[in-house]
């Protein structure tokens, strides 16, 4: 704190005026407003042309240049004939924005998800300036301002309080603890973040009062500090982000490989160079599956709404992917693994503990209450309690009314509702005298009530708080509603019962009554809470009520779930060690019989040091443990046990353990809801931020946001991911397939010299048109087999377009393709004239615009349009022939290793649609009229539409006969070299 | 993924890629070993040899079904084109444009002409197409009654021509304002150019522009008919020694003057009137003398 700071606090405090308005309105321009910077955003214009210039992207402006030059230069020689290069590049043009445009769109769709997250409602503070009191908007409270905060409030800055009144305040979206801390004016730790008197920017205010002068506004806060040691993580690439990336530079240097090499070709054989060039531009049209990186994003998105019908939503698409290949989640506990609400687990009484109900919908068992003990325990517990239930909630269900008062009040306060009934008229029957609350120096809270019965005149004095200052005020104990004098056989057996609850990592509280001597404390009597004038020892013991805030009902099966798919939790929070441990055995992350360490040196009862660290499976681990550890032992440690917990880790700890497991080579995904969490979030390679109870700054870092903070949503998460990846190989293959039929026509063109068979706009038809919703379809196929009892995808090895993929796709199946379409182009031309024999050189005269009686092979003589429209017929037949054939493809794709018809050929109901469409818009394309001239379809004969099946059922035979060796011999060569 | 992520540099990475060349520890050499090299080569060669197998068969069925004589379609034919000889084009349209003091130039235009009308030499039609056929008829042929399977095909001599046939005048008029132009209608399977037999098609040009510069338009033969024993066309096959019927007209220019002239061959089963082929039907040339 500054010297000036410091004068300034000294100055408020001593006037109590509070600053003058006009200082205040200085310094607040001199260090602006008291606001979080939102982390630097990219400008919008940069989004979007980032958009436009991906890999694939910028081969297909060159491919538009190139049209534009060739038109630019036909037209210089006069030619206005040839308008088909302006159409062409103007179709790539649009391709280019259009799927810009799609892409940009999805993008700002999502960041607006995140923008309607932020609360709109601007924060107010109280304020004391001029020594008046005023409500301001938080954002204009300026270092030196004092101001006042009472329970509920949100801290409006850091502030240094100098008079506090039962002041508690929630940190955990600061440090991740749940414990409610108290604040005073004293000075209690060096270290700010320690010490009681100092209020941070963020927290709430539980309870009590405060008043205080604030040190710190804006982003020189903590949490301001916090958030932008996130901003400055990198952002790192998602793993298909990396994939396709990958896959883009192999398509685009094969695209201009091939390109070069006939244009090189088309050079020698004596084509000119403006011919070449154009044959250069149609190889990369041809070869560049255009519609690619829309069907990736459509397939991806349609995965995201997907999950954000199951309450996870995606901000950046590609997560979804990434979430599949997950393999270490590090998962926070509270609120994640557990409810976030402190519940009754326990009571001990009659020398027994029972459990109560922690489920969140009260499903479980609920223990025996028939005994008498249980009357007067239920009895303290609803009156030694001050948490009362907001009013009007009468039809919200009683687990989750909104209470006043603390976790443990709250806590007891449900329980008891749940399992007395009314307790706001329960309390008005025992009629509350005087009561003490509870502080740190006596440890215990107690109230005086009046009996419910009116002729009872005795006074009823109940005490709740810790158990051993409870026990040691105690001289008798309730066993079966008898007051049995309390020896050390039952002091014993208390112990016990104590240790064994605190060893579930819960929070125990010991309860006791009397009732008072109706003679010594008549009617009337003034109880002075500061005095304390009535006895609070030799009382008598009632039990004991644990409480811990208990895992969701779904977390076990999760975790189950992500074991068997190979997936570690790690839990990683700023909770006690024990508590941690607890929660971590309850919810399968340490499972049942694994040891750590210190559990084998206590079974062996050898030292610690002693112990084969092998041999443990689970391994809990401080944050005080963590800070004397190297990076190397940490990479160790996470490397030897399996089972992992993290317990009172500091923010920055998390980021170490996050890099650690990625050091190991895991992809980590990250779940967090506090502002502490949002650089370990933003490092990994997945974070998952919390929706309800998560703070915007976690937010703002995650990739995906789980709406309902349950950690089951993940596993759903996993499974789409893996699900998506599987689905988009098959839709990259489909995809792939086609450029083979579409490039061959050119090779045989330029090489051959037959008429050309397929023409560029053609080839945007299929890439844009027909075969787009086929391929998104893919996404909609389910599993082959049960993804999730597979090992997690290794980044390195399983590629998403690996070798075999695209041999198989390009030199097998889109070479049958190619054999098709060809079949169908000489049948065509063969039948209107034009045998196979005499197409071959044919190329220079066919394209002779000045040549209007050229012979074909009965002697007609042809005009250049008839020939053009004969050449137009020649694209829609190989069009259609490719469209069959993918028909036939997308069929196949549909598995990767099992039998078609194992699969179901109807189950995927959005792929039937698809082909049906696909049918319909081919012929569409076909038939319509005015096609000819405006898109150069011509409508083709009928029979024409069938030469190419039997092509489409060789490549269905082949790829099942392909199918069923994968699946005899796993391993084989045949597995090696065909299955992808 | 830290391993994904790690930034290479490009020794490395050359590294890498001899090592994928050429992998020492695996005896691999691009990803595979020599012996799996052969097996995938093998496999491959297979695979085509099945496959440009199964597409010869596909070929070799289809020119089994196609009969040689008449094509199974002719969607694109449905109405014959027509080119107007000499075929000089300018930059869209044919023009023919001619100096008639030069010589150059008229030696240029006729000799077009006369190689065109080369297969229209007096000897070689009798050579050919020794028949004579009976004038205003179709001659319908439905069975194959010439030598070596073949159909009668009518002669078409050069001297039809008159004064067009270059006999008389070797220069086809381009070395006066008086030029001669051919128009031939291209020929079509079984097409018949009328539909009532006596009714025979005839070539009519009319000026576009310029029609001033035209004095007068005369045509070879007579009113620039095509007789119908031309018709039908029975194909190369059938018909190896066919000829098309020709007509030839003949302007009257005024020099230097251009005129733009469209050639149509009327009749009521010819269409003229497709913007999209302008060949249909007629012909559009430009014409021009200068001096």
């Amino acid at each position: 704190m500054s010297i000036l700071q410091t004068c300034i606090t000294l100055s408020a405090f001593l006037f109590a005026q509070g600053m003058t308005s006009t200082f205040a309105a200085q310094i607040l321009e001199r260090d602006g407003p008291n606001e979080l910077k939102p982390p630097k955003g990219t400008p919008e214009y940069v989004k979007f042309a980032r958009q436009l210039a991906g890999g694939l992207q910028c081969l297909m402006w060159v491919a538009a240049v190139i049209c534009f030059i060739a038109f630019g230069i036909e037209l210089g020689r006069g030619n206005m004939t040839s308008f088909d290069d302006l159409y062409l590049a103007i179709t790539l043009i649009a391709v280019v924005v259009v799927t810009g445009c799609f892409g940009y769109y999805q993008e700002f769709k999502s960041t607006n998800i995140i923008a309607s997250f932020k609360n709109l409602v601007p924060q107010q503070a109280v304020v004391i300036r001029d020594g008046q009191k005023n409500q301001i908007n938080a954002n204009e409270l300026v270092v030196g301002d004092l101001v006042e905060i009472k329970g509920g409030d949100r801290v409006p800055a850091d502030i240094r309080i100098v008079f506090a009144q039962g002041c508690k305040v929630d940190n955990s979206s600061l440090t991740g603890e749940s414990e409610p801390q108290t604040r005073s004016p004293e000075c209690t730790h060096e270290n700010p973040l320690e010490t009681r008197n100092i209020a941070f920017f963020s927290t709430t205010c539980l309870e009590g009062v405060a008043t205080g002068v604030i040190i710190n506004t804006g982003d020189r806060t903590i949490i301001g500090r916090i958030a932008s040691l996130a901003s400055g993580v990198g952002n790192e690439k998602t793993p298909i982000a990396i994939e396709i990336e990958h896959f883009v530079d192999i398509i685009a240097g094969l695209a201009i490989f091939f390109g070069f090499t006939f244009f090189v070709v088309a050079m020698f054989i004596g084509y000119a160079f403006l011919e070449a060039m154009i044959f250069f531009m149609a190889i990369v049209v041809a070869y560049v599956p255009e519609g690619l990186l829309a069907t990736v994003t459509v397939c991806l998105s349609l995965t995201a709404k997907r999950l954000a019908r199951k309450n996870c939503v995606v901000k950046n698409l590609e997560a979804v992917e990434t979430l599949g290949s997950t393999s270490v989640i590090c998962s926070d506990k509270t609120g994640t693994l557990t409810q976030n609400r402190m519940t009754v687990a326990h009571l001990w009484f009659d020398n027994q503990i029972h459990a109560a109900d922690t489920t969140e919908d009260q499903s479980g068992q609920s223990f025996d209450q028939s005994s008498e003990t249980w009357r007067f325990l239920g009895r303290i517990a609803s009156l030694c309690n001050r948490a009362t239930f907001r009013p009007d909630q009468e039809g919200v269900p009683i687990p989750k009314r909104i209470v006043v008062g603390d976790a443990s009040e709250t806590a007891l306060l449900k329980f008891t509702e749940l399992t007395i009934g009314n307790i706001a008229e329960y309390r008005n029957r025992f009629k509350k005298v005087v009561e003490v609350p509870f502080n740190s120096t006596n440890k215990f809270q107690l109230s005086i009530h009046e009996l419910e019965d009116p002729l009872d005149l005795r006074y009823l004095l109940v005490m709740k708080g810790a158990p051993e200052r409870i026990l040691e005020r105690c001289s008798t104990i309730l066993i079966r509603g008898q007051e049995l004098p309390l020896d050390e056989q039952w002091k014993e057996s208390f112990q016990t019962a104590y240790m064994d609850l605190g060893g579930l990592g819960e929070r125990v509280l010991g309860f006791c009554h009397v009732y008072l001597n109706e003679k010594e404390y008549p009617r009337g009597y003034n109880f002075d809470p500061d005095d304390m004038n009535f006895p609070t020892s030799e009382l008598c013991f009632a039990g004991l009520i644990s409480m811990i805030d208990p895992p969701r009902a779904t977390v076990p099966d999760a975790v189950m779930k992500c074991r068997t798919a190979g997936i570690r939790v790690v839990m990683v929070t700023g909770d006690h060690p024990i508590t941690a441990r607890a929660i971590a055995a309850n919810v399968g992350i340490i499972s049942e019989g694994s040891e750590t360490v210190e559990d084998i040196a206590q079974r062996k009862r050898i030292p610690v040091e002693q112990v084969n660290k092998r041999q443990a499976r689970a391994c809990v681990i401080s944050g005080g443990q963590l800070k004397d550890m190297s990076s190397d032992e940490l990479d160790e440690a996470l490397r030897n046990h399996p089972e992992m917990v993290f317990a009172r880790t500091s923010p920055q700890q998390k980021l170490i353990i996050v890099e650690s497991c990625q050091r190991l080579g895991s992809i980590v995904a990250v779940t967090g809801d506090g502002v502490n969490d949002s650089p370990a979030l933003k490092k990994a390679d997945i974070g998952v931020a919390m929706g309800i109870a998560g703070s915007d700054a976690a937010k703002n870092a995650a990739d995906m946001i789980l709406l309902d903070d349950n950690f089951a949503s993940i596993v759903t998460g996993v499974e789409q991911g893996r699900l998506i990846f599987d689905n988009l190989k098959k839709s990259i293959a489909y995809t792939l397939t086609k450029n083979i039929p579409e490039l061959t026509p050119y090779l045989i063109y330029i090489t051959v010299s037959v008429p050309l068979p397929l023409g560029c706009i053609t080839i945007l038809f299929i890439e844009l048109a027909t075969d787009i919703f086929p391929s998104v379809s893919l996404a909609y196929e389910k599993a082959e087999s049960d993804i999730m009892h597979l090992k997690p995808r290794n980044p390195r090895r399983d590629r998403l377009v690996n070798e075999a993929l695209a041999v198989y796709s390009y030199f097998q199946i889109g070479a049958i393709q190619s054999f098709a379409g060809f079949t169908d182009y000489f049948t065509a031309m063969a039948q209107e004239g034009w045998f196979p024999l005499l197409c071959v050189g044919l190329r220079s005269q066919w394209e002779n615009v000045e040549l209007q009686d050229l012979q074909d092979s009965y002697g007609q003589e042809w005009t250049f349009s008839q020939r053009l429209y004969q050449e137009y017929t020649c694209y829609t037949v190989f069009f259609v022939s490719i469209e069959i054939c993918q028909i036939s493809d997308v069929l196949i794709r549909k598995t990767r290793r099992i039998s078609v018809f194992q699969q179901g050929f109807f189950r995927n109901k959005v792929l039937v649609t698809a082909i049906v469409f696909q049918l319909c818009l081919g012929n569409l394309l076909c038939y319509c009229p005015g096609m000819p001239n405006i898109f150069n379809f011509m409508p083709i004969r009928v029979q024409w539409w069938f030469v190419p099946v039997p092509y489409g059922i060789l490549i269905f035979v082949y790829d099942e006969i392909r199918k069923l060796g994968v699946r005899r011999n796993p391993g084989s060569w045949w597995d090696q070299e065909l299955y992808y | 993924m830290a391993t994904l992520k790690e930034k290479r540099t490009c020794g490395q990475r050359c590294e890498d890629f001899g090592h994928f060349v050429w992998n020492s520890e695996n005896g691999t050499f691009m990803g595979r070993t020599p012996l799996k090299w052969i097996y995938i080569s093998l496999y491959y060669v297979a695979f085509y040899v099945v496959m440009t197998g199964l597409f010869s068969l596909a070929i070799w069925v289809l020119l089994y079904t196609i009969s040689p004589y008449t094509p199974d379609y002719q969607d694109r034919l449905k109405s014959p084109g027509v080119m107007v000889w000499p075929d000089t084009y300018g930059e869209e349209i044919v023009e023919i444009t001619y100096n008639s003091s030069d010589k150059n130039s008229c030696v240029k235009m006729s000799n077009i002409l006369r190689k065109f009308l080369e297969p229209y030499n007096e000897t070689l039609q009798q050579q050919w197409n020794n028949v004579s056929c009976t004038r205003g008829q179709f001659h319908i042929q439905p069975h194959f009654t010439a030598p070596n399977h073949t159909k009668w095909s009518c002669p078409f001599t050069q001297n039809m021509l008159g004064p067009c046939s270059g006999v008389t005048d070797p220069t086809f008029g381009y070395n006066s304002s008086r030029p001669c132009v051919i128009i031939k209608m291209n020929r079509i399977i079984n097409f018949l150019p009328s539909n009532r037999s006596g009714v025979e098609p005839y070539v009519n040009c009319t000026v576009l522009t310029g029609a001033e510069n035209v004095q007068d338009i005369e045509y070879f033969p007579q009113n620039g008919t095509m007789d119908l024993s031309y018709f039908p066309y029975y194909g190369r096959l059938a018909q190896p020694s066919y000829v098309n019927p020709l007509v030839a007209v003949k302007f009257s220019l005024v020099k230097e003057k251009e005129a733009k002239i469209q050639c149509r061959v009327v009749s009521d089963v010819i269409s003229y009137e497709n913007i999209h082929d302008p060949y249909e039907g007629k012909v559009v040339f430009y014409l021009s003398v200068e001096s």
